[in-house]
């Protein structure tokens, strides 16, 4: 009988310069088992993990295998001792091939020749033994998201690991994929190895975990077992007072008020056989055509990497379509410079926040009117009316919550958060008749991505159309009147409300088109 | 209040700089104090030292400057001599070709012609970075290259002054030359140019909506791109009107100190418009008061030199080591926070 | 042998001769770049390695002790370069610039202090060529390609060491990848700061070597700015060879061939004037990369510093 915790972590604190991430943290993983780590974003669970695995170290604390004290400094060590990890964004060279990828770093038989005969062997074993399958020699760049996940578990599964953490690897899978993964972690949980799988999703841990353990700000909040565990608890422990869960839209179940989208007059936008032929002289856009109506959320489902990041691109024209229409408000809107579309309301929240939408070099008041500083609310004759843009800035800092000490704040000191909150003021504060939103609550904490959805309602019945393209299911169905799916840069089906199935949704995700799609709009 | 609060680290770092210096100063065999007195004395000692100190400011000042405009953007000119040189040999050839025009039209030409051509010269590596991403680095350092061979032709080609000992164009027309804006001192009216180009940069980059797009491109080009502003445009933008002013420079040079074209007129100034552009952290406020520091640091270079004998080089050192330490407190400053 | 063999194969020859400063300036920026570091300090590296390496050799009369001084000022500057950005994580140009500037204001420097002024400059002997037996009497490849100084042949040997090193050997992929995703690396327990600080520090000594070159060679003494852009050049080089050893290789045989192709013309006197000759190599450089740049394969994070505990939001 071997050890009860295979992993013991005691007291860990870890402070990121003023933001202490996590105090007094304690962690045990029981052996053989697949033990939860659920918490909204910004909780720390990474955090926590990324100690355990050697990329932070910790501020103090201890860390416990098999009962010995063991000194991380880095992944070496880490992987020395038998942990690894598998990241939320995969850690993969695109043009090098998998088994180059897998071994990297690992001491290899041939150190200086290029002969990886004997790990191409291993590697196939491994994938026997654990039912994952793979071609050592493709490169990665033409692999499908779910199988370049697999990669990521074998190069743990190569190095002989006995513990496994899992950073939210679910969520580029479609339903069925979860459902595979979740039978791959038993085969290796009946292998001997022990599990870490961190999540924010309930109900990912509840169908799949054999303990829980909850984290909020970076504090413990309860540990136990999946037999003792109730939803309702689970849920008050991930947002403590934060959060009105009644008054909520994440917690409501899909049961709240709002205006029913006005499908009989004639779209807001429309793109019409719209495609787009990437560098590398790929068809990344084939012939997209949807529409979207005034006072709709329309949602388009889809894996990343099936052309949403072009999609988006295309539709504010920071890349021009190499065919196809897009009318916006009754005007011919391709090819229009991306400066009209924003002063024409129709704005974006980019998905990668920090790269594409904040300026962290910049003051608050800059960030804040930034697409928008062109327009009279802000400037006269090519001159920038400070006055108008710092007292609005104060508005806005005000109306969404924005910790910070001022308008002329260097934009670099706000925390993730509020960086959000800023672009969120950003385009909610305009008069915007459409917003195009590329997954906007990723990273962000529960309170914070209830919000969004909050904002997102509230102006949709002020007029405001949103295109929400996520590849979280669950927010999809929670809040948009109908979904597109896009796949390899098709649409390759449209659902209304009534017909919103996780599994259905799925199989389109994959490709699978349905024999019976229904028409396009209610009613 | 303020103000020197933030300064302060700047301080620190230039103490430190000059302490370490001094230390290589005593160990080459001479006297650290005597050096540093004649170096920040010689200024302001006489009249005449402090009219070449703020001479030397200008050309200083501009050559900052056509750093630190493109420098906002994030992407750097290296090319600020090469391009005062073709503003100079514009300027020399507007102040040749039309010598006999009085002085209202010539003066005006010769310098929108030194403008001109420093942009000019800015312009192709703005245009490969435009068109074909080329690093501007290397673009901007091979047109210095470039320039000098050219300057050599012309300093000794047709235009050439035979007697002169060095290679050396004849004169430009009177109509040409800058006047003097004091009458005991030969202190030109370039100072007031230079000085209307540092308050005209300023108040673009911190009043316009084009300078707005400026900062926000240096700050996230990518974000900059999503929300409608033409990166591309204003990475090339920078780069010319950067280009622009250090062909001005080359001008005033050229109209207002020598009055003829003189081959090695660049002198080291690009490498100090560097300096004190990285020093000031692109700061285009503080741009002229570091420049005047480096210019009291410059005019006394060169009477230690005469004076106790120690080479020029020494006060390089101990600008590159000012640079070095404000930018390593720079490192601490950030550390702490 | 006519007069247009013996031409073409004292242009061959020169030509060989002068890639050497090309090659080495390059395979050392290659050498830090495929690890993510973007040197621009090239031009006062050289600088320094050539007053340096001048001054060693002049002092001691040993050419050898002179290179081996220069290559310990090149790899003491790798080693700032290194430490300035993967440690201190300063900007990567802002450091290249001022190790640049440092190595324009030390090179004039020590020579001054080291010899001060003389009336007629100092000389060093410069490296004698020497015949590969057998092979140098092969005639026409035999004079061009094997009876050359010993830094001609280091430079081809280093290149070809290299190639096999990073495209041919396992450790030479994980060095790679170090430049590719540096996270990656990190993850699975590659030291990127020991790999960073390695090539760095061999690239400076690859620079330094490279700088000493020109006054063993060309000159036998040293004179201010006496590298004329090369270090600059050694960028363009490095991005039209693609971080590639072999077609850097090539690459500088052909630059070199520039520059010795304006150096005959101007000799053999033309109606050209002779500056515009001399602009030849950069202007050629600049057509060059405008056909290279874009298609140029660079390493993913060539410029990016790397900080394992950088929040992501």
């Amino acid at each position: 009988m071997g050890n009860q915790h295979v992993i013991e972590m005691k007291g860990i604190n870890k402070q990121f310069g003023s933001i202490t991430a996590l105090k007094n943290v304690d962690f045990f993983l029981p052996t053989g088992e697949i033990c939860g780590l659920l918490g909204g974003n910004g909780a720390g669970k990474t955090t926590l993990m990324n100690i355990l695995y050697g990329l932070y170290r910790q501020d103090a604390g201890q860390v416990y295998m098999d009962g010995k004290l063991i000194n991380i400094q880095s992944p070496k060590d880490s992987l020395a001792h038998g942990i690894g990890m598998v990241h939320q964004h995969f850690l993969q060279i695109v043009n090098y091939s998998v088994i180059e990828n897998i071994v990297l770093g690992a001491d290899v038989k041939h150190p200086f020749t290029s002969n990886l005969a004997p790990e191409k062997q291993k590697i196939n074993e491994l994938c026997t033994r654990f039912g994952l399958e793979l071609d050592p020699e493709a490169t990665i760049g033409s692999l499908p998201v779910g199988t370049r996940q697999k990669v990521e578990i074998l190069k743990a599964l190569f190095r002989g690991i006995k513990v496994l953490i899992l950073d939210e690897p679910t969520t580029s899978l479609t339903p069925q994929e979860v459902d595979s993964l979740f039978q791959s972690l038993k085969v290796m949980v009946k292998e001997g190895l022990s599990i870490v799988f961190i999540t924010h999703k309930l109900r990912e841990v509840l169908s799949v975990c054999n303990s829980i353990s909850v984290l909020r700000e970076g504090r413990n909040v309860i540990s136990l077992d999946r037999k003792s565990a109730a939803e309702e608890e689970l849920v008050k422990a991930m947002v403590g007072e934060k959060l009105d869960v009644k008054k909520s839209i994440i917690f409501s179940k899909g049961k709240y008020q709002t205006v029913n989208p006005k499908y009989r007059d004639a779209p807001i936008f429309n793109t019409s056989n719209l495609s787009y032929i990437n560098s590398d002289k790929v068809k990344v856009l084939k012939d997209i055509s949807i529409d979207l109506y005034m006072n709709e959320v329309l949602g388009i489902a889809g894996v990343a990497g099936n052309g949403q990041h072009e999609l988006v691109e295309v539709i504010m024209n920071i890349q021009q379509p190499t065919s196809g229409h897009i009318r916006f408000s009754g005007e011919e809107f391709t090819g229009k410079p991306t400066r009209l579309i924003w002063e024409n309301g129709l704005v974006y929240i980019p998905e990668d926040r920090l790269d594409d939408g904040f300026l962290p070099k910049a003051s608050v008041a800059h960030n804040l009117i930034l697409g928008f500083h062109n327009t009279s609310a802000y400037s006269r004759k090519g001159f920038l009316n400070w006055k108008s843009v710092f007292s609005k800035s104060r508005q806005m800092i005000e109306e969404y919550n924005i910790k910070t000490a001022g308008p002329d704040e260097m934009g670099s000191n706000l925390s993730g958060g509020n960086i959000q909150r800023v672009m969120i003021a950003r385009v909610f504060s305009q008069n915007s008749r459409m917003l195009v939103a590329h997954n906007p609550t990723r990273g962000l904490d529960i309170p914070s991505t209830d919000f969004v959805y909050q904002k997102i309602l509230e102006k949709k019945k002020e007029g405001m159309s949103t295109l929400l393209i996520t590849e979280d299911l669950d927010e999809l169905m929670l809040i948009c009147d109908r979904i597109a799916i896009l796949y390899k840069g098709e649409i390759v089906g449209v659902l209304a409300k009534k017909e919103f199935e996780k599994y259905r949704i799925g199989r389109l995700m994959s490709g699978f088109r349905d024999v019976d799609s229904k028409t396009k709009r209610e009613g | 209040m303020n103000i020197l609060k933030r300064a302060l680290p700047y301080l620190g770092a230039a103490v430190v700089a000059f302490l370490v210096a001094g230390i290589f100063i005593a160990l080459m065999g001479y006297d650290p104090i005597k050096a540093y007195a004649t170096i920040f004395g010689t200024s302001f000692k006489t009249p005449y030292g402090f009219i070449q100190t703020i001479l030397k400011w200008i050309p200083l000042t501009l050559q900052a400057l056509a750093f630190t405009i493109p420098f906002a953007t994030g992407k750097y000119n290296i090319g600020g001599e090469g391009q005062m040189i073709a503003g100079a040999i514009g300027a020399t050839a507007a102040g040749i070709l039309l010598a006999d025009l009085p002085i209202y039209f010539l003066l005006p030409l010769e310098i929108l012609a030194g403008i001109i051509a420093g942009a000019l010269w800015g312009l192709v590596p703005a245009y490969l970075l435009f068109q074909f991403k080329i690093n501007e680095i290397l673009t901007t350092v091979l047109f210095n290259f470039i320039a000098f061979n050219l300057i050599d032709y012309v300093a000794t080609g047709p235009w050439s002054d035979p007697t002169a000992g060095h290679p050396t164009t004849i004169a430009v027309g009177e109509g040409g030359f800058l006047p003097n804006i004091l009458t005991s001192q030969p202190l030109n009216a370039g100072v007031l140019i230079a000085l209307a180009v540092a308050v005209g940069v300023y108040i673009y980059t911190n009043r316009t909506v084009s300078g707005y797009e400026l900062v926000a491109t240096g700050a996230n080009p990518k974000a900059s791109r999503a929300h409608g502003i033409n990166t591309r445009v204003q990475f090339l933008l920078a780069l010319v009107l950067g280009a622009a002013v250090a062909g001005l420079s080359g001008a005033i040079e050229v109209a207002g100190t020598h009055h003829r074209l003189i081959e090695g007129l660049q002198s080291n100034f690009l490498l100090l418009g560097l300096i004190i552009g990285l020093i000031a952290a692109g700061n285009n406020m503080a741009v002229p008061f570091v420049a005047f520091f480096i210019a009291i640091l410059e005019v006394g270079a060169r009477a230690m030199q005469r004076t106790m004998q120690i080479p020029v080089e020494m006060v390089f050192i101990v600008e590159a080591l000012l640079l070095i330490f404000i930018l390593l407190s720079n490192v601490v400053r950030r550390r702490k926070a | 042998m006519s007069g247009i063999e013996e031409t073409i194969i004292s242009f061959l020859k020169l030509t060989m001769l002068s890639m050497v400063p090309f090659v080495l300036a390059s395979l050392g920026t290659m050498l830090g770049g495929r690890t993510g570091v973007y040197n621009v300090a090239q031009e006062g590296m050289m600088l320094v390695g050539a007053s340096v390496g001048f001054l060693v050799g002049y002092l001691t009369e040993n050419l050898f002790l002179g290179m081996l001084f220069a290559m310990l000022t090149g790899a003491l500057f790798g080693l700032l370069l290194a430490y300035f950005t993967t440690t201190l994580k300063m900007d990567q140009f802002v450091v290249g610039l001022a190790l640049f500037f440092a190595g324009i204001g030390i090179s004039t420097l020590l020579p001054k202090k080291v010899i001060g002024i003389t009336l007629t400059p100092p000389m060093i002997p410069t490296l004698q060529d020497i015949p590969v037996p057998l092979l140098s009497k092969i005639p026409f490849i035999g004079e061009i390609f094997f009876n050359q100084n010993a830094l001609v042949y280091t430079s081809i040997l280093v290149s070809i060491a290299l190639w096999y090193f990073l495209f041919k050997t396992n450790l030479g992929l994980q060095l790679r990848s170090v430049g590719e995703n540096p996270k990656a690396a990190d993850s699975l327990g590659v030291n990127v700061v020991r790999m960073r600080y390695i090539t760095t520090i061999l690239g400076g000594v690859l620079i330094g070597l490279a700088g000493a070159y020109l006054p063993m060679v060309y000159t036998g003494t040293f004179t201010d700015g006496m590298v004329k852009g090369r270090g600059w050049l050694a960028i363009a080089l490095t991005f039209f060879g693609g971080f590639s050893p072999l077609p850097i290789l090539f690459g500088s045989m052909f630059f070199a061939g520039i520059e010795v192709l304006a150096y005959k013309v101007q000799i053999g006197g033309t109606g050209i004037p002779y500056q515009f000759l001399l602009m030849l190599p950069y202007v050629m450089t600049l057509i060059i990369m405008i056909f290279t740049y874009s298609r140029a394969r660079v390493p993913a994070f060539l410029g990016q510093n790397y900080d394992r505990e950088k929040r992501t939001l």
